[in-house]
């Protein structure tokens, strides 16, 4: 995936290593407005660099869900800038930053949101009907992803006959099937039983082992200790466990 | 995107869009996730649609029916009216009145379409005493051979031909006996049972005031003019030479038949035909034009119906925004995943804006064929004519689809505005 160049603005170089940054985050805050203002994200820095994997951690009402918008391009920051691949989203329109969404993000959900009507494939291949994919090509993409989460065999089958974890690796083919740059997770694993979440999670790890960005935002110890960076998320303020200095809030 | 930019956009990015038949098999497949709501949501477009061609078929049905009967009868009358002279200082102190020529029937049948013409007017003010036996009848012979309330008309023999008459005996009279003044008559066959006659062997009378006539036929039924069928005819020369020219209140009529088509033309020609000298005398009255006719016999039970068709559309369209609301709350989920794959407001408003608009025109194209088949079949129940009018017919299934657009407007600006965050928190 080629890095864009935000344009205008003076850019704030991605860090110093080689790799490419895929997220940004420069000061981004969120504050719901009052009264009283909720500070449900403070000020904060993070980058996340090409093949990474991060696990943000905390409980309920730590600004879990809050972080997952705004880098998911569901949520606008109140304050700060967010560059996803090098583009500074935060002056964008919002017709190009649903594109950038359907683009470069695959969102993976707890609830797994697939269409209860339609088959693994099928299912698979509603994301690429925004984004214009040739229809020829779409069957054939959407059975690689499959095959790529394991799930060549469940092709045709109904999300009804499907266990959750089977759901939840054909959720994440449906994000994985137009190359996104990230692959954000929301507690990718809340409705599932651990042999489930175990599969779900080896399946993730092989797709970072494959160059897969990877985000998963959970409150499971277990799924966060599978990560390789762990960004403790309370009260709005990250933290980072590991004591890199890529994170901070800004003095 | 071959749309030019407005703003600043970033160029690697092209907007994420919907083509025509993703937006067509999206649409389908949410209709048909749920058959069986979307069969219920239908009949009530279909009912509304449904119900408004079949009233419209079924009153334009019964109306060619209803003109079919008038229009042969009707079509092809005009009447002569005797108005006497249009200057009111004229007709003062004239006690009689008949603007017609001698050669009237002869003169109107000449002109071209015209079948038959005669004229008519009823002869005495009061009824008269009419009975089979001679001198005044009294109340008691009145009983059992004499009849009262019954009309005596003065009819020439072409008024007789024009009324489209069945005869159950005997003949007509005809010029000759007109001319020469004959004491004959013509009855109806109500007149005949009161006055118990039966057989025309015998030459039998009837006396009008004591006068004899010969009655020469009998009628049986008459198209045009029923009332003659309680009278009793004499020729109008006959009447004239006995009894004078008829009294202003009752002024002669003249009635042509002609053939279909040619009634207006005729009512233009008639006045100056018969009087060249005086044509101002003589008032035609052409039948009523077939639509004014029509719209007089229907046009308030039209309305009436309409209104109700409306109404049940209005409860179709209801039930419609009904159900695609309900299907959008139900679907937040489904609607904030299609955001975070890239759908835009827009592309959830136009799905379910052509969800709604495939519900409302399958309605309209059922309950037209439903109302079709309606149609039809009463027709044939009453071996009447369907008539459905191509113009309001083949359109009616778009009335669905209007219906359809019209109740999914407001669902869809609602999916429209559903944020992918609180979507996806479900």
């Amino acid at each position: 995936m080629p890095v864009q160049e935000a344009r205008g603005e003076a850019t704030v170089t991605a860090a110093p290593t080689g790799t490419p940054a895929v997220i940004d985050l420069v000061a981004a805050a969120r504050t719901y407005p009052g009264p009283p203002p909720v500070h449900a994200l403070r000020p904060t820095d993070l980058t996340v660099r090409r093949a990474e994997y991060i696990a943000v951690v905390g409980p309920s009402g730590s600004g879990k869900s809050t972080l997952l918008n705004v880098i998911g391009l569901v949520d606008r920051p109140t304050g700060g800038h967010y560059r996803l691949d090098g583009i500074d989203t935060g002056r964008l329109p919002e017709a190009d930053r649903t594109a950038l969404r359907g683009h470069r993000i695959g969102l993976v959900f707890q609830a797994f949101h697939l269409l209860p009507y339609r088959t693994a494939t099928e299912n698979v291949m509603l994301a690429q009907v925004y984004l214009g994919t040739p229809r020829a090509r779409r069957r054939t993409e959407a059975v690689d992803a499959l095959l790529a989460v394991g799930l060549g065999h469940r092709l045709d089958a109904l999300p009804s006959a499907m266990s959750g974890g089977e759901r939840q690796r054909v959720a994440i083919a449906r994000a994985l099937v137009n190359r996104p740059s990230l692959l954000l997770c929301d507690e990718p694993t809340g409705n599932l039983d651990s042999g489930s979440a175990g599969r779900v999670m080896n399946t993730l790890d092989a797709l970072n082992d494959s160059g897969i960005t990877l985000v998963v935002i959970t409150h499971d110890p277990a799924v966060a200790a599978r990560a390789r960076r762990i960004i403790t998320i309370r009260d709005g303020q990250l933290a980072e466990d590991s004591g890199q200095p890529s994170v901070g809030s800004p003095a | 995107m071959r749309r030019p930019a407005r703003r600043p956009r970033h160029p690697g990015i092209p907007r994420t869009r919907m083509v025509l038949r993703d937006l067509a098999a999206e649409s389908v497949a949410g209709i048909l996730q749920r058959p069986a709501r979307t069969a219920l949501t239908v009949l009530g477009t279909l009912l509304g649609v449904g119900a408004f061609v079949a009233i419209l078929g079924l009153t334009a049905t019964a109306r060619g029916q209803i003109s079919s009967d008038f229009t042969v009868l009707a079509a092809t009358q005009v009447t002569v009216k005797d108005v006497g002279a249009p200057d009111p200082a004229q007709q003062t102190g004239a006690a009689t009145r008949y603007d017609f020529p001698d050669d009237a029937d002869q003169r109107a049948e000449r002109l071209g379409g015209a079948v038959h013409a005669g004229t008519y007017w009823q002869v005495f003010k009061t009824p008269p005493a009419v009975s089979t036996r001679s001198g005044p009848a009294t109340g008691a012979a009145a009983g059992s051979q004499g009849a009262e309330g019954l009309t005596v008309y003065a009819a020439s023999p072409g008024l007789l031909q024009a009324v489209g008459p069945t005869l159950s005996s005997g003949t007509l009279y005809n010029t000759f006996h007109d001319s020469r003044r004959m004491h004959v008559a013509v009855i109806g066959s109500a007149v005949a049972r009161r006055l118990g006659i039966s057989n025309l062997a015998a030459q039998p009378a009837v006396f009008v005031n004591g006068t004899p006539y010969t009655v020469v036929g009998i009628l049986q039924n008459v198209e045009r003019l029923p009332n003659l069928l309680l009278s009793v005819m004499i020729p109008g020369r006959t009447a004239r030479a006995d009894y004078g020219d008829p009294a202003p209140d009752y002024a002669a009529t003249m009635l042509i038949q002609t053939r279909v088509g040619a009634a207006r033309l005729i009512a233009q020609q008639a006045p100056l035909a018969l009087r060249p000298d005086r044509p101002d005398h003589l008032q035609a009255v052409p039948p009523p034009a077939p639509h004014a006719l029509q719209d007089s016999v229907t046009g308030s039970l039209d309305s009436l119906f309409l209104l109700l068709a409306g109404i049940t559309l209005v409860i179709g369209t209801v039930g419609i925004a009904n159900t695609t609301l309900v299907s959008v709350l139900e679907r937040t989920g489904e609607i904030g995943l299609r955001r975070s794959l890239g759908a835009r407001p827009r592309h959830i408003a136009a799905q379910f804006l052509t969800e709604s608009a495939v519900l409302g025109t399958l309605g309209g194209l059922l309950g037209t064929a439903v109302s079709i088949v309606v149609t039809l079949s009463v027709a044939l129940a009453h071996n009447w004519t369907a008539i459905l009018d191509p113009w309001t017919t083949l359109p009616a299934p778009l009335i669905g689809t209007l219906t359809g657009l019209l109740a999914g407007a407001y669902p869809a600006l609602r999916a429209a505005r559903i944020e992918p965050a609180e979507a996806l928190r479900r």
